[in-house]
């Protein structure tokens, strides 16, 4: 899995490429953990390049957030596809996180 | 054995693509329906990410072997590992209202297949059941 981080309009967008599974989620876990870290107050997470996520990848976004509630950051998912949405539904996910439909959404917001 | 195969990796995560691979084109030849194979690839895989880290505690030199067979009435898996004996009471989801890292794996794995249940007559490694009936069947 690829990860890509830039800074667009104040905020780190972190764009992982591929599967995020337990081989994978180690390396997602650390890109966050690195800007959460530096007390990152804007994080949004750019799943449009990703097309499976298991327990170990959701874990390590539900850690990433429990971090940044802590100082009051925001982390934002966007891009997910349908069935990636319905894992997080399934998991009552959906309504800890702030979930956006496209980047630009999630940059407007 | 008639519809069936085996696929034999590892107990290294990098081979959980190469499970999902072959989890879906068995689950796609034996019928099922395209959120159906969604479902039972991501249980499938974390039934062996769960092999991997709690019974091979990452010994790659252990293996997993997983048999698909499918027939009018199910799609059936079964997952073998060479890893330490799992307590089946051991293993719990936790409460999906309890916002936590970890714990959703197990709910994965019911919510894709009718019985889950570990054969307690292997003697050494582990060996679990994993049984979706057909939809008209559920």
């Amino acid at each position: 899995m690829d990860i890509s981080m830039e800074t667009v309009q104040g905020k780190m967008v972190i764009t992982p490429a591929g599967d995020v599974d337990m081989h994978s989620s180690p390396a997602l876990r650390e890109a966050i953990l690195g800007q959460t870290g530096q007390k990152a107050a804007a994080l949004i997470v750019d799943f449009s390049s990703v097309s499976y996520i298991d327990s170990s990848g959701i874990a390590t976004l539900v850690e990433g957030l429990k971090v940044m509630n802590t100082y009051g950051g925001r982390l934002q998912l966007t891009g997910m596809t349908e069935d990636i949405l319905e894992i997080f539904r399934f998991s009552k996910l959906d309504t800890i996180f702030e979930i956006c439909g496209d980047m630009s959404d999630a940059l407007g917001r | 054995m008639k519809d069936s195969a085996v696929i034999t990796i590892p107990a290294d995560a990098k081979y959980l693509c190469v499970l999902r691979s072959v989890t879906s084109k068995m689950a796609e030849l034996s019928g099922l329906g395209n959120g159906e194979i969604e479902e039972v690839v991501h249980a499938v895989d974390e039934a062996c990410s769960n092999s991997i880290k709690y019974a091979c505690r990452g010994d790659s030199s252990k293996e997993i072997a997983v048999t698909f067979h499918f027939n009018d009435a199910s799609f059936n898996v079964t997952i073998e590992d060479t890893g330490i004996k799992t307590d089946p009471d051991a293993i719990r989801g936790r409460d999906l209202d309890d916002v936590r890292p970890g714990g959703l794996g197990v709910h994965f794995i019911h919510k894709a297949f009718d019985v889950v249940s570990f054969d307690e007559r292997k003697e050494e490694g582990n060996r679990l059941r994993l049984v979706r009936h057909r939809k008209e069947h559920r």
